[in-house]
């Protein structure tokens, strides 16, 4: 009599497959085998929930540095560096005032690798916020922007304005002198639209500067519930949205095919020889595109030969995976050169002096110190709007995928560079030098105040420059070249202003050697 | 893409370099570890492990023991480098009580800059090994302090007497001399942790009578009463931080309680000094002060001139010698009155702040430096000073040979409304019988006896118009349009006024005050005319219309 | 009823949407309508009812002997106290332009964090600042004076003390 299941051949199986349960993992996990093969490299790709945010091959266009520098993907990197640091630092950190101050001392001092952790947290979020600016510079030089990036183009801006968020929501957490401060400054920029209101008598009625002063902080003063509301923002709500908009980010670029390239992109590079070169789908496809049909316009390659492009799957990922470990290099070497800034404990009846925001936010600070509203919110609103516009305004094609790109080029660069330096440092000089409005008619009304300050002017010059040269290059793309420039370079005068020619009463010092000895 | 590899070759092996360098600083190079590492206990060498003292009562959680590792709980007979030796023995156990209590500075840090505050932006930076004593400010009170000179001749007593014979203080005396035989009596140092023997001169005595030779008997005579209530002041001051009671008594002698107050006793002039040893030397300016940028320094050049240290300040500077200046910062450094758990609160303090026990003496002359000393100077001779309303002499003894005792009461208690002078009768400042003995100190100033007089308060009946032309040509100069003031005080004060008798006002107009700027209109002199009596009591009347308000 | 054979549909043809399809659309707005309220209510959840800051109002004895013109500010509180012959009165020392402690000086008051100066009855010198310094409230009772840091009062505004 035979049994009807084999005892001894079950047990054999069993075994037998217990030993192949790492192969089998492996299988399962990766089902197309080793990306050796162009099609097993196009799997891999796509096969994977993670990876297949990028296209499956690439356009070698986009693999040459000077085509991005690897700023995008150093800004994911960054966010991705303080991602990791900061839910370690989250271990520790406590969001209640005096605690949450003396956590970060904790962590400072006793936690193990707490110091390095931070000092590694607090860099990338600099080199976040650096990386961020110089991709959307590149972005805009580049005229990435243009048609069918647009959309994008505004995500970008989100990202941008989040990103900042992260910055100065994070800025409060450790409760010293310098975040309470920064904070209260921040929050009564928030309610600064009282400017006008106040000006207008209309406060009573329609008051949306107290409004949004009042969500932030959830008090009238910075205390634990603002304490803890941004400590909400900063882990919470700005990171989800952060990734949410770049989820989005990513998946536009893939969509809107790739990286910008200029129409002689192909020409270009067959002119230069490559040391090594995959041979382009050199069996029949096995599939049909009718998939592929249902896709309209630009966005596929559908009938356009694959010239040109490499499988994303190494080339594209050794280039993201460089820039990341470049991006962790920089931030960790920061962070074992210089520790991060924790002043004396918060101390509500003794301002910081001066009171200073982090670094980016100074240039907005210097406005600030003219007219709080104009300068807080009046400007930086006018400013996004801007960017928002131009992918709207700049429908011209001459110039995309290439630096500096469009009528005007460089020199009109350069001008502009010279001409968006030259008006802050003038305008500057004069207010500093002479005073403004205030000082000379005492009775003027608060609203020409508001409306006529070395800001608004600032902001008024670089768009008659702008204008002229629209019509100097009959070209919108000049003129946005222009006014981004212009206010490139102003941003980076005021925030050198704030930096370093401000001292304790925010009065004009010429190094901040020369400040009262304190 | 050999390019990308390279990159990411170079990057990633750097990263893990740093990495590396970041390990091995954090396991190995830390200086805590580095200490630690040198010691050595009975079982070799001693665990390299992060060690805190943590009392919630007191708000501490001290990492100092990480490297003075022997003063920590649990820990003992650890050799090696010298900060792990233990701590000197102490009424506080620092295993308990934490280090940070006492000496002041950043318990939490791990490291000696931080941890001792001298970097910058810690505003409690650690007492400097001069000042440790101060320290015992956090917590304690001295009680019925008194005034340096009583201290003084207290200390003369204990000279005096020859107690050092048998008894060591402060490394002086000890030994009966040499030709006599040795014997040492009790290290009065610092007469014990917990106070001294009310009962000494009877077990004194009782020895001697035993003895039946030697130094019991030749050395030691019975002490009088007067001299024993002396010896107790001295025994008193010498409990627990003698350093740090007579600074205090340099404090309470200098009249620094006539502006700021000091766990609510004292006046509203200046600022609240019960948590002035805790001030951030961040937030005060250095610019005229020598020094390291030290705390210490600032409050020394502080005391000596105020107004160029503080800009505005109204503060009379200080007239000290180095030595009290010191003294006085050192007391200062001391006052950082803390809240503290019932648990922890001290008896003095309990008895100060609960059952509002004096910390100064309450004898006349102890509350008169404590409160008046000040302005009117520390023998009672006033003050003049650049840039502020000068500070009557209020011993002269032209002043209080006239002065009727319910003026001085008046003055002390109601104070000047308007002018400097603050009236003293009130919660935080004197007491019923404290007034008294104020005014009894300002009797004994001068040897001169008040003149009685038996004329009625109000006796002037002159005619105060022409009083009142006598007036603005002689006497507006110094005392101000209407009486108001100027140089010299203010005549139309209705406290003065209404305290003052005519008798007291028409003799200050005849003698004047020797030794000031107001000179006895009897004499001649080249810039005024001289008064007759008739003149005087009209100018008297005139000033008797200022009371009322109207003319 | 016959059927015609249709011509042949690809696949990639949608399925034609009819132009009022009342159900869908009335399913959707219905859902829209829902979410959107819940999402108004929750945008009311942020902003607080009341305030977590303490009183407003604090009673404080004035040094007798203040100078006039000299600013008395009691521990703690951002207000500047005056007395002259006139009365009392408080100014407050939160700058108009935004929000930092100013501090009393010998011409009224300074900012240190954008610059603003003020002259001793609250009007903006020079600097940012949009508005004067408010007057505050101020009663006097028997020897201690009550400042009101929540109530406005015209500039001028003094109290007999």
């Amino acid at each position: 009599m035979t049994p009807a299941y084999p005892q001894k051949d079950a047990l054999r199986a069993f075994v037998e497959h217990l030993k192949s349960v790492p192969q089998r993992i492996r299988e399962t996990a990766f089902r197309t085998g080793p990306p050796t093969t162009d099609r097993t490299r196009s799997t891999f790709v796509f096969g994977n929930v993670f990876l297949h945010l990028h296209a499956v091959r690439t356009h070698r266009w986009s693999l040459r540095w000077s085509t991005t520098a690897g700023l995008g993907i150093m800004s994911v990197s960054a966010f991705l560096i303080t991602l990791v640091t900061g839910v370690l630092l989250m271990f520790y950190y406590k969001p209640y005032p005096e605690a949450a101050y003396q956590s970060i001392k904790d962590i400072h001092f006793v936690v193990p690798t707490g110091r390095l952790i931070r000092n590694i947290h607090r860099w990338a979020a600099n080199v976040m916020v650096v990386a961020v600016l110089l991709h959307m510079a590149r972005a805009f030089y580049t005229a990435a922007y243009r048609r069918p990036r647009e959309y994008n183009w505004l995500i970008g801006i989100g990202l941008l304005v989040v990103t900042l968020g992260l910055s100065f929501t994070g800025y409060l957490l450790p409760w010293d002198q310098l975040a309470y401060w920064a904070i209260t400054i921040g929050a009564n920029i928030a309610q600064s639209p009282r400017e006008v209101t106040d000006a207008l008598g209309i406060t009573d009625y329609f008051d949306p500067g107290g409004l949004q002063r009042l969500i932030l902080l959830g008090s009238d003063q910075v205390g634990a519930e603002a304490l803890i509301r941004f400590y909400l923002l900063h882990v919470m709500l700005l990171p989800l949205a952060l990734a949410a908009l770049m989820g989005v980010h990513f998946w536009r670029i893939r969509k809107d095919g790739g990286m910008v390239r200029p129409a002689e992109a192909d020409a270009i590079l067959a002119r230069q020889r490559h040391e090594e070169t995959y041979p382009v789908f050199t069996e029949a496809p096995a599939k049909t595109y009718q998939l592929a049909a249902i896709v309209r316009g630009r966005t596929s390659n559908v009938g356009r030969g694959p010239e040109n492009t490499v499988p994303s799957m190494p080339h594209l990922f050794y280039a993201e995976l460089g820039v990341l470990m470049v991006t962790a290099l920089a931030c960790l070497a920061l962070a074992l050169v210089s520790d991060a800034p924790l002043k004396e404990l918060a101390n509500p009846s003794v301002p910081e002096n001066p009171a200073k925001a982090p670094w980016y936010f100074l240039g907005l600070q210097e406005m600030v110190s003219f007219s709080a509203f104009m300068g807080g919110m009046g400007i930086p609103m006018i400013v996004l709007i801007g960017l928002g516009l131009i992918p709207y305004l700049d429908r011209e094609t001459e110039g995309t995928g290439q630096w500096f790109g469009g009528p005007g080029g460089w020199p009109l660069v350069r001008l502009s560079a010279v001409i968006g330096l030259c008006v802050p440092v003038v305008l500057e000089s004069f207010a500093i030098r002479f005073g403004w409005l205030r000082e000379w008619f005492p009775k003027i009304p608060q609203l020409i105040v508001t409306a006529v300050n070395p800001g608004t002017l600032l902001t008024l010059a670089y768009v008659l420059f702008s204008i002229w040269c629209i019509k100097r290059y009959q070209s919108v793309r000049a003129g946005a070249l222009g006014l981004f420039t212009c206010f490139l370079c102003g941003f980076i005068v005021l925030t050198i202003i704030g930096t370093h020619f401000r001292g304790p009463n925010w009065m004009f010092y010429w190094s901040p050697s020369d400040w009262p000895k304190h | 893409m050999k390019r990308n590899k390279y990159l990411l070759l170079i990057s990633s092996v750097a990263v893990f370099l740093l990495l590396c360098w970041a390990a091995v600083a954090e396991n190995y190079l830390k200086e805590w570890r580095r200490i630690q590492a040198t010691g050595r206990g009975e079982e070799g060498r001693i665990a390299v492990q992060l060690r805190q003292v943590v009392n919630n009562n007191l708000g501490v959680a001290d990492r100092c023991v990480s490297c003075h590792v022997t003063m920590g709980p649990g820990e003992q007979g650890v050799r090696g480098a010298a900060v792990l030796m233990p701590h000197k023995p102490a009424v506080h156990d620092p295993a308990e009580y934490g280090c940070t209590v006492c000496h002041g500075g950043q318990g939490q840090a791990t490291e000696k800059a931080d941890a001792h505050g001298r970097v910058h932006f810690w505003p409690e930076p650690m007492l400097a090994k001069e000042h440790t004593y101060a320290g015992c400010g956090t917590c304690h009170a001295t009680l019925r302090v008194p005034s340096q000179a009583q201290m003084k001749s207290a200390a003369l007593a204990f000279e005096r007497l020859d107690c050092y014979a048998c008894h060591r203080l402060d490394g002086k005396g000890g030994t009966v001399r040499p030709d006599k035989g040795g014997m040492e009596g009790t290290d009065l140092s610092r007469a014990g942790m917990t106070g001294w023997d009310q009962g000494w001169h009877a077990k004194h005595e009782a020895k001697s009578a035993a003895a039946g030779a030697g130094p019991w008997k030749t050395a030691f005579r019975p002490v009088s009463s007067e001299d024993q209530a002396l010896l107790a002041v001295f025994l008193n001051t010498r409990v627990a931080a003698p350093k740090l009671v007579a600074a205090k008594s340099v404090f309470h002698s200098s009249g620094c309680l006539g502006c700021h107050k000091v766990s609510g006793v004292g006046g509203d002039d200046g600022p609240d000094l019960s948590k002035a040893g805790y001030k951030d030397p961040g937030q005060v300016s250095f610019e005229h002060v020598p020094g390291k940028g030290e705390m210490k320094d600032w409050l020394a050049e502080h005391f000596r001139a105020p107004a160029s240290v503080v800009v505005g300040s109204q503060m009379p500077p200080a007239p000290l010698e180095d030595s009290e200046i010191q003294q006085l910062t050192f007391y200062t450094l001391s006052l950082r009155r803390k809240e503290l758990r019932e648990v922890y609160l001290p008896k003095d303090r309990i008895r100060a702040v609960k059952f509002r026990e004096r910390e100064f003496a309450t004898d006349g002359e102890t509350l008169y430096g404590a409160f008046c000393a000040g302005c009117h100077g520390r023998e009672g001779l006033g003050r003049r000073l650049p840039g502020l309303a000068s500070f009557p002499s209020i011993a002269n003894p032209d002043f209080l040979a006239i002065a009727p005792e319910a003026l001085l009461k008046a003055t002390i208690e109601q104070g000047r409304p308007g002018r400097r002078m603050p009236g003293w009768k009130r919660e935080d400042g004197l007491r019923g019988e404290e007034l008294s003995a104020v005014v009894g100190y300002l009797r004994s100033m001068s040897p001169a006896a008040v003149e009685a007089d038996g004329r009625p308060p109000r006796w002037v009946s002159a005619d105060w118009r022409s009083g009142k032309r006598i007036f603005e040509s002689s006497c507006t100069g110094c005392h101000g349009k209407d009486g108001r003031g100027g140089e010299g005080p203010a005549l139309n004060n209705k406290v003065l006024l209404a305290a003052a008798t005519d008798t007291y006002l028409v003799e200050t107009i005849r003698r004047g005050r020797r030794g000031t700027a107001m000179k006895s209109f009897l004499e001649s002199s080249p810039v005024r005319p001289v008064l007759t009596a008739g003149d005087i009591e009209s100018v008297v009347a005139w000033l008797r219309t200022l009371e009322g308000g109207k003319k | 009823m016959t059927t015609k054979p249709k011509a042949a549909v690809s696949r990639l043809d949608p399925e034609p949407v009819p132009r009022r399809d009342w159900l869908g659309l009335g399913s959707l707005w219905a859902m829209g309508g829902a979410l959107l309220f819940a999402t108004l209510g929750m945008l009311k959840l942020p902003k607080a009812a009341v305030l977590a800051s303490p009183s407003k109002k604090f009673r404080v004895a004035l040094p007798e002997t203040l100078p006039v013109g000299e600013a008395f500010v009691p521990a703690g509180r951002s207000v500047a106290i005056f007395k002259d012959a006139e009365g009392v009165f408080a100014v407050s020392t939160i700058c108009t332009h935004l929000g930092c402690v100013v501090k009393p000086n010998a011409e009224g008051f300074e900012c240190p964090c954008h610059g603003s100066r003020f002259h001793a009855n609250g009007e903006v010198a020079k600097g940012p600042a949009p508005r004067p310094l408010p007057w505050l409230k101020v009663s006097v009772n028997g020897g201690l004076v009550q400042v009101d840091e929540g109530t406005v009062v015209p500039q001028g505004t003094k109290v007999a003390g």
